[in-house]
């Protein structure tokens, strides 16, 4: 008999201790942030970190969503994509979260969104390989950031309409994201009626690009389009130029453009006709950036000792993808999964830092194309840059 | 065309290097560690710290490369393999060593960052001499001096002999009043020091960069299966062939058939001679 009471009071204090726990997991609307924190790909994660960052804080004093406290599960998945599946399962199961931003890089969101959404977690999307939206497959993935057929797009019509080349050098690296876009690179370009004179793929690692640079301008190049987000790569294929004394034009993906490869350069000087697939909002006009990117660096700079020392636009997104949660739930007026999906799926133009977007129930990439801007390399000023010249 | 072989040289060199520590470590405690690549990681690291952020000149940089480096050689002896060795014969080295290394690798991500970064001029000379340039010779000419030194080290010094008693027969050597301890692990120290030598040098080529390490401890290993264990000569062999292939592999076939090659030239070496091309066939007493 005692033992019976003994269980039966066992059991009454799990029931009120679980009841405890929702009552206190129901304060707060549980956001889960898988973001490459250390490793290998963590600069534009340290970066859209500090937009996440500040717009919870915004959020929470601004009374939070809908009425409830945002509470941040931030998950540092290392670039490894097994630990950003483990660590979204975790999320989803262990800690409940209610949405899901992230992960930053496309090689480990390849491996979370399709678990995300067999659980049914509304995901913003921070990856650009196209793959990645499907709203048949993945009917709660919603992109913020621009896919990578836009950078790529962007920078072909560049080096086409506005520079007038036609001998293009592709060079890509090995790693999948390289390989992928620089096929897709060609295959743009295709479209356009041009075949490269040259292509070729490397080791992100490679010390040396001097033979491929020989190669291009041997086979006539007048373009040469890099493909790969690797810093080292891309300083060494500057670098090469530079030595080469050749003065054709480099026009690819950001990297190119990243303030961490203008250390690695043998000049400075290197750096010049070079030019990079950016974005309108963080890029000046008239010496001046558009209202929206100026407010929120004015308000961030604080918080980054007044200075910005990396490219702002993975704050701006950050910040958005964020503030998208807000957006959703107050127009649902639900955290509801189905609701927020419809949301969404009637979003048009909402007008974000980073870019002003619209979803669809058959198109779940957010950024426009005429958010796209080419800007020169050479001109960082406080995470944004000059446009290139037209 | 020539510089698809100066710089296969220059990439081969560091693989050499990478494999003549392999070896020197090999010889007194017969493990392979895995932190082999992280040494040169540090000489490369800590030499730009030195040079870019503490405005060291280059010879006192080098030598606190080379410091750093040979505590990091201590270190892996002392922590990784000692005690180890001292409590099982079977293989655990190789997870302390994998352990110590990832773990050198994250606290140096942490620290330096995760991106690439400069590794200053060591010696003035602009950018326009191509395959003269000094980023290609200076690990070459480290690689020649590193090979010369350790064979006459091998063979004129008592230090050398002890090595070699060592790698022959540590029990022997043991009974011969040999402190097998103490030859372990100054053969770590000067494992070590070559290691934070050659990142030194191969820094203008390599740049500044904290993921470097397990790169070269995959490379260095293959270099020294293919010329075989415990062979100097062996070591040269093997790092500059892989070197070369990797490079005109990029070269003729692009880059994505480079790890292939370098897999596949180890695959072939293994098939046809197991134990190198240069190691001693191993020969069991019955």
């Amino acid at each position: 008999m005692r033992h019976l009471v003994q269980a039966i009071a066992l059991a009454c204090c799990s029931v009120l201790a679980t009841a405890g726990s929702s009552a206190m997991a129901q304060e707060t609307v549980r956001i889960g942030w898988l973001s490459s924190l250390t490793g290998p790909l963590s600069s534009a994660a340290i970066a859209e970190n500090q937009g996440v960052v500040f717009a919870v804080d915004e959020i929470n004093k601004a009374g939070g969503i809908l009425g409830r406290k945002v509470e941040l599960l931030t998950r540092d998945t290392a670039g490894d994509p097994v630990k950003a599946v483990n660590l979204a399962q975790q999320l989803v199961f262990a800690d409940k979260a209610q949405f899901i931003i992230g992960p930053v890089n496309s090689g480990e969101a390849l491996a979370t969104v399709p678990s995300l959404a067999r659980a049914g977690i509304p995901n913003i999307i921070i990856g650009s390989l196209d793959e990645l939206t499907n709203p048949a497959k993945y009917p709660l993935a919603f992109r913020t950031i621009n896919t990578n057929t836009q950078w790529i797009a962007a920078a072909n019509a560049y080096a086409i309409d506005v520079l007038k080349r036609r001998k293009v050098a592709i060079i890509g690296d090995t790693s999948g994201y390289g390989t992928a876009s620089a096929k897709a690179a060609a295959a743009l370009l295709a479209k356009a009626g041009i075949t490269p004179v040259y292509s070729v793929l490397v080791d992100p690692n490679k010390t040396d690009l001097t033979d491929e640079m020989t190669k291009a301008r041997a086979a006539g190049a007048d373009v040469v389009m890099p493909w790969s987000a690797a810093t080292g790569l891309c300083a060494r294929l500057l670098n090469t130029r530079g030595d080469m004394g050749w003065d054709v034009p480099i026009v690819g993906h950001p990297s190119v453009m990243a303030l961490p490869l203008k250390a690695l350069l043998n000049k400075p000087s290197y750096w010049g006709n070079t030019f990079a697939a950016g974005y309108v909002s963080t890029t000046y006009r008239d010496g001046k950036l558009p209202e929206r990117t100026q407010a929120l660096m004015d308000a961030v700079k604080p918080a980054l000792g007044g200075e910005i020392g990396f490219t702002f636009w993975w704050v701006a997104l950050g910040y958005d993808s964020m503030k998208l949660v807000v957006y959703a739930a107050t127009k649902a007026d639900s955290l509801d999964p189905q609701k927020i999906k419809d949301a969404l799926e009637h979003t048009s133009d909402y007008a974000g830092v980073y870019g002003t977007y619209s979803w669809s129930p058959t198109e779940h990439n957010g950024f426009p194309d005429s958010g796209m801007a080419m800007d020169s390399a050479d001109t960082f000023n406080e995470g944004s840059y000059q446009a290139a010249p037209r | 065309m020539l510089s698809v072989i100066v710089s296969g040289l220059a990439v081969g060199a560091v693989y050499v290097i990478t494999a003549l520590i392999y070896n020197l470590m090999y010889s007194t405690s017969k493990v392979l560690s895995v932190t082999t690549g992280h040494i040169c990681m540090l000489g490369g690291v800590f030499g730009a710290w030195f040079t870019t952020v503490l405005g060291w000149p280059v010879l006192p940089a080098l030598l606190g490369a080379v410091a750093i480096g040979t505590l990091f050689g201590v270190v892996t002896e002392l922590v990784a393999v000692r005690r180890v060795l001292a409590r099982s014969d079977e293989h655990l080295w190789l997870l302390s060593t994998l352990a110590l290394a990832t773990m050198t690798q994250q606290a140096v991500g942490l620290w330096w960052g995760t991106e690439p970064r400069r590794f200053p001029r060591v010696i003035p000379q602009d950018f326009s001499h191509g395959a003269a340039d000094q980023k290609f010779w200076l690990p070459i000419g480290v690689m020649v001096v590193a090979a010369l030194g350790l064979e006459l080290f091998y063979r004129r010094t008592m230090w050398g002999k002890l090595f070699q008693a060592t790698s022959e027969d540590a029990f022997a050597a043991r009974a011969r009043g040999i402190s097998t301890d103490r030859v372990r692990m100054m053969s770590y120290a000067i494992s070590g020091a070559l290691g934070g030598l050659g990142g030194f040098a191969a820094g203008q080529l390599t740049f500044a960069y904290f993921a470097l390490g397990l790169t070269l401890t995959l490379n260095g290993f293959i270099a020294i299966a293919v010329g075989g264990l415990g062979s100097s000569v062996g070591a040269l062999v093997g790092g500059l062939a892989l070197g070369l292939l990797s490079a005109f592999a990029t070269y003729l076939f692009g880059g994505e058939f480079q790890q292939t090659i370098a897999v596949g030239l180890l695959m072939l070496v293994l098939l046809i001679r197991p134990e190198g091309l240069f190691g001693a066939r191993g020969v069991r007493a019955v």
